[in-house]
Order: structure tokens, then sequence, then C-alpha cells
């Protein structure tokens, strides 16, 4: 559960965006996977698709099979994730850790509340530009912390995207 | 009290025994304690009592009744109706407007001013240029439709072509001459007629002649309605606003000629915007001829409305130099995102150079709670409640055009909403009725 990786993801993402690229890919580990389908279920990616060293074909993304994943292959497994761009936009902006490797941070849904409405909590930004998502790592998956509060679990903040 | 027992009950004790034994309370706060408050000699006066409200308007505005305003179809109008909708889409329209409540109406519904809000009234009666669609052609579509040929389009275009020079009345050219003449210059109506044939030729040709060019089924959107300008009137409004501007004793000077004659805009509106000189300071030029020095200036300008800009300029003479700042400035102005016309939409930054600027949004009734520059800007602009930061470089120049490019950077929540294929709802608004 090393936040190493998590972090490169983060920056690769925001680079990513300022390449103006269209599909890129990301390590594929378990929590990477997860997250990126919360930040496309957040609307943030267009599309999360397992693959190897080569993109996937893009024509049939939807129905596309991945090969089964194999002791040979298991280390070329790569997560092609496909972004976003709306009015000459990036959808994300900007992608930022906010527990590091070398400090987590967790939060209660009393501080993930005032989080969402804005305020600070302990040494945690609240969330103030607009469409601005926090992602918490909770015992029931990751989610947005205004899901997180929605449903009254606390858990490790892990980045916020713009 | 009985008269027989006036010192008698001065004497005993309470017959009741006080279960806790009375303490007085002492605050830490030297004002009296509430009940030892002195109470008003007179009940207040209250507004009502001295008829300064009317009663009437005072007490809740009952809407009309429901069939005033929202009369039931009548049975012409439901035939009229059937002719157009099906009986399903009638159902639908019947239970749509049933299930919308008049008071809630009345108490709520607003309307919208917001970005997200239509620029006119809806009335589906009517069809529009531009903003709808020309309907389509729902008749009977000719099987033996083919594209005409040459020969036949020719005769089309010039039937259509007469038609529309007689519809002009321009005289027909009398000598060869002025035939050929014609055909090489277009005047003004000839013109019209050509582009009034273009739209009306038909292009097929059906079992009884060419089909109308109104019914011809098409896979493509209609092109847009164009207006016909006529070409003398425009230069004859420049020669008078000439004469006007050189008379004009609020610019005797006429610096604001060529902006004028360059956007359109009228001196009226030009001295309407608000626009101020933000930054001017000396600027050295070191030659081999030695030191050059110049007037640099910064300006602002905006209507307090929604619109702003900068502008900069740089010259040998200071008024000079910020008169062409403020024009500059005037010819930037720029549509600025307003969060209820009066904050921005959440927190933004810009960052020019080492100096950053954070604007925050803040709720009504805030004010400008920024540094100068940046509430000039935010004046000008028509922004009412702000706050700002500027941790870094404080540098005027580059405050000013660190606070632009933050105003101009704002992301509308409407906006972001439609990138990520999500609804995102404005909750004050939905919590206020839409009343802020």
């Amino acid at each position: 559960m090393s936040l190493v990786h998590l972090s490169h993801v983060c920056s690769h993402l925001s680079n990513t965006s300022k390449a103006r690229l269209g599909l890129t890919s990301v390590p594929s580990t378990n929590m990477i996977l997860t997250i990126s389908l919360a930040l496309q279920q957040a609307g943030f990616l267009s599309s999360v698709t397992r693959g190897g060293l080569t993109p996937p074909p893009l024509d049939d993304l939807s129905s596309y099979i991945p090969e089964p994943v194999t002791q040979e292959n298991i280390s070329t497994r790569r997560l092609w994730l496909g972004m976003k761009y709306w009015d000459n936009e990036p959808v994300l902006n900007k992608m930022s850790m906010v527990s590091k490797p070398t400090k987590r941070v967790w939060m209660d849904v009393e501080g993930l509340g005032k989080l969402i409405r804005g305020r600070d909590a302990g040494f945690v930004a609240g969330l103030r530009k607009p469409g601005e998502c926090l992602f918490v790592s909770t015992d029931r998956g990751i989610m947005e912390s205004r899901e997180c509060v929605e449903r009254k679990v606390g858990g490790m903040l892990l980045c916020r995207a713009v | 009290m009985s008269v027989f027992r006036p010192v008698r009950c001065l004497f005993s004790g309470s017959s009741i025994r006080c279960s806790r034994p009375r303490v007085r309370c002492r605050n830490f706060h030297t004002s009296l304690n509430l009940y030892e408050q002195r109470r008003p000699q007179f009940p207040g006066a209250k507004a009502s009592k001295m008829d300064l409200i009317d009663q009437e308007s005072s007490e809740m505005e009952i809407p009309d009744p429901e069939d005033k305003n929202f009369k039931e179809y009548t049975s012409e109008e439901l035939e009229a109706l059937e002719k157009r909708y099906t009986p399903g889409q009638i159902k639908a329209i019947l239970a749509g407007e049933a299930a919308i409540d008049v008071e809630d109406l009345e108490r709520r519904g607003v309307i919208r001013t917001d970005i997200g809000g239509l620029p006119y009234f809806d009335d589906l009666s009517k069809l529009r240029p531009v903003v709808d669609r020309d309907q389509l052609y729902e008749g009977p579509i000719d099987p033996n439709a083919r594209r005409m040929t040459d020969k036949e389009f020719s005769d089309a275009w010039q039937k259509e072509y007469d038609q529309a020079v007689r519809e002009a009345e321009m005289p027909p050219p009398k000598t060869e001459e002025e035939a050929e003449d014609r055909k090489e210059r277009l005047t003004g109506s000839d013109r019209i007629a050509w582009m009034k044939a273009d739209d009306r030729v038909p292009h097929y040709m059906g079992t009884n002649g060419p089909i109308p060019r109104a019914h011809t089924p098409s896979m493509l959107a209609p092109g847009l309605p164009r207006t016909f300008l006529n070409d003398e009137q425009p230069k004859a409004q420049v020669k008078k606003e000439d004469d006007e501007d050189d008379a004009d004793p609020r610019d005797p000077e006429g610096v604001y000629n060529r902006l004028i004659k360059q956007t359109g805009l009228t001196l009226d509106q030009i001295l309407e915007y608000k626009v101020k000189i933000l930054v001017q300071h000396r600027v050295v030029n070191q030659t081999r001829l030695g030191k050059i020095a110049s007037v640099y200036c910064l300006a602002v300008a905006g209507n307090g409305n929604g619109r702003l800009g900068i502008g900069e300029a740089k010259g040998q003479e200071t008024e000079e130099t910020s008169s062409n700042a403020k024009i500059a400035a005037i010819r930037s102005m720029q549509p600025i995102p307003r969060y209820e016309e009066r904050t921005i939409f959440g927190e933004v930054e810009g960052k020019v150079s080492a100096a950053e600027v954070k604007l925050m949004c803040r709720p009504p009734g805030f004010g400008l709670r920024c540094q100068h520059l940046i509430f000039e800007m935010a004046r000008a602009a028509g922004i009412h409640d702000l706050a700002a930061k500027v941790p870094r470089s404080r540098n005027k120049m580059n405050t000013v055009k660190a606070t632009y490019q933050a105003l101009l950077k704002q992301r509308i929540p409407d906006e972001i909403a439609r990138g990520r294929g999500k609804k995102l709802v404005d909750v004050r608004k939905v919590y206020y009725a839409g009343r802020v």
C-alpha cells in the first residue's frame, strides 16, 4: 500500500492533461485501478482499460476483452486511461496528493463534512475550487469525499482532483 | 390578604420548607440580570399600530385564482390541438399542465438571470429566425424527383431572378452598356435580387414540374437567413458622426475619435466606462546616446457590469500616454464570469512573474476586502464581494496582470458539469428558491 506509485500517477495525469494526450497508461495495481474507476465515475476519465505495453484498440474499446493475466505477462500489464477534454480545456486539470508516502492523513466524517463545505479541517485545505473532488480510501473502497459523507464513513485522504 | 392577619403573615415563616437553600446567583459580568433589567414604562411603538404599514399589502399576497390565469382548454382549442398532436401527446400536455401548482409557480417561479438561462422568453407559438430551425417539410415526397439538368436549372433561376427583380421594382436595363455594366458590378438592389433568386431557385424536378424549394426534403440544416444591408446608409452615418465629434465639447481634442470609428461605440458609452490609471512610472532605455526616459501607464476599464479590460502604453508625454493606455484598456474589455453578478466562482489563482494573486469568493454583503489595485479592478468589473491575497511579490503591474488573468481563468460550474457529464446543482439557489 505504498503511496509512491499513486503520487507518480497523480503527476503523470496532470502532465498528460498539459500535453493534451488522449490516452495514457499507468501501472496496473489494485489501488490505482480502484482510484481510476473512482475518477471515471466522477467524470474525469472517459475510459479505464486493462492492457499490455501497447495501447488497446481504440475502435472497439468498449467490447474489448483483455488477454488474461498470467505469470509470464503480469509484469507488462498496464492500465490505459482515456483523458477527457471539453471546450479546449482538459477536464482533469490538476491532481495532487493529500496523504504523502511519509505522512498519511486520516479524516472522520465530521472533518470530511467540513472539507466538502469548503472549510479547512486539520491541516487539509477545504474543497473551495468549483468542481474540486477529494478521493478517500475507506473500508468500503475508494470513494469521493461527498459520497463518504453521505454514507457516513471516514478514511485515509488520498488525492484531490480539479 | 385578609385584614385580620396583617402582622402574623409577616412574622411567620413559610409553611412549605425549602428543600434547597436559596443562593443568589452572581454574574461574572457587570450588566444586570435579566429579571432586574428595567422594563419600559410604555409598550413599544409598533409600525403596524402607527398605520405606517399598509395592512392589505403586508398580508400574504394571494395568487390569482386558478381559472383566471390558467384557463382550461375550450373544446375548439382541443380540436385544434388534436390536429397537431397525437392523443398521447395531448394527454402528456394536459398532465404536465395539471402537475404545475399555481401557488408554487407564484412563490418559487423565477425568471432565470444566470448564465444557464435562456436569453429570451420562450414563446412556442412563434418561429424565430436563427434561434429556431425551419420546420421540415413533412408532405409527400415525389418518387420521380431528380436533379435538374443545367438547362432546366438556368431557366428556373432566370425565372426566379426576374420575379425578384419585379419585386424590387428595379427598372430593366435600357441600353446594352448598362446591362453589361450591371453584370460586371452588381448594384445593391440587384445583388439582393440575385441572392433572393439563389435562395428560392428549385434544384429538383418532380412529376409535375420543378419541386418548390420549401418542399425539397433536405438532409442539411437550413441556411442562416441573411440580412441585406443597404450600402449607402453606413457611409452617411459615419460622415455625420465625424461632424458631431468635432463639435463635441466633452472630447474637444478628439482623443476618442479613432476608438469610436474602430469599435462603433458612442462617446456616451465610452464616458460611462469606469476607466482608471493604476500604474504610472518613468522607465529608462539606456542607449549609446544616453538614457532615454519615457512614461509607462497601465489602465483598467470596466463597464461596472461584468466587463473588464487592461491596457498598457508607453510614450514621452504623460497625458498622451495615459489616454493611450485608457483607450487600449477599453479596447481589450472582455466579459468576466460573475456568480450572482456580485462575486466570483470559487477560488482562483493567477500568476504573472513572481506576483501571485489568490481571489476568493465571499457571501453577499462582505464587500471588497482586498488591496487597492484589486479593489479598483473589482469595482470596474462590477464585483461586489471579494477577498484577495497577494502572498509573494507585490509589484503593481504584475499584480494587476495576475488579477486579470485570475478573473478570466474562472471555471463556470455549468461548463464543468458538461465536461464531466455530471449534474451540478447550485444548492444556494434551491434553498432560497432562486431568490438570491
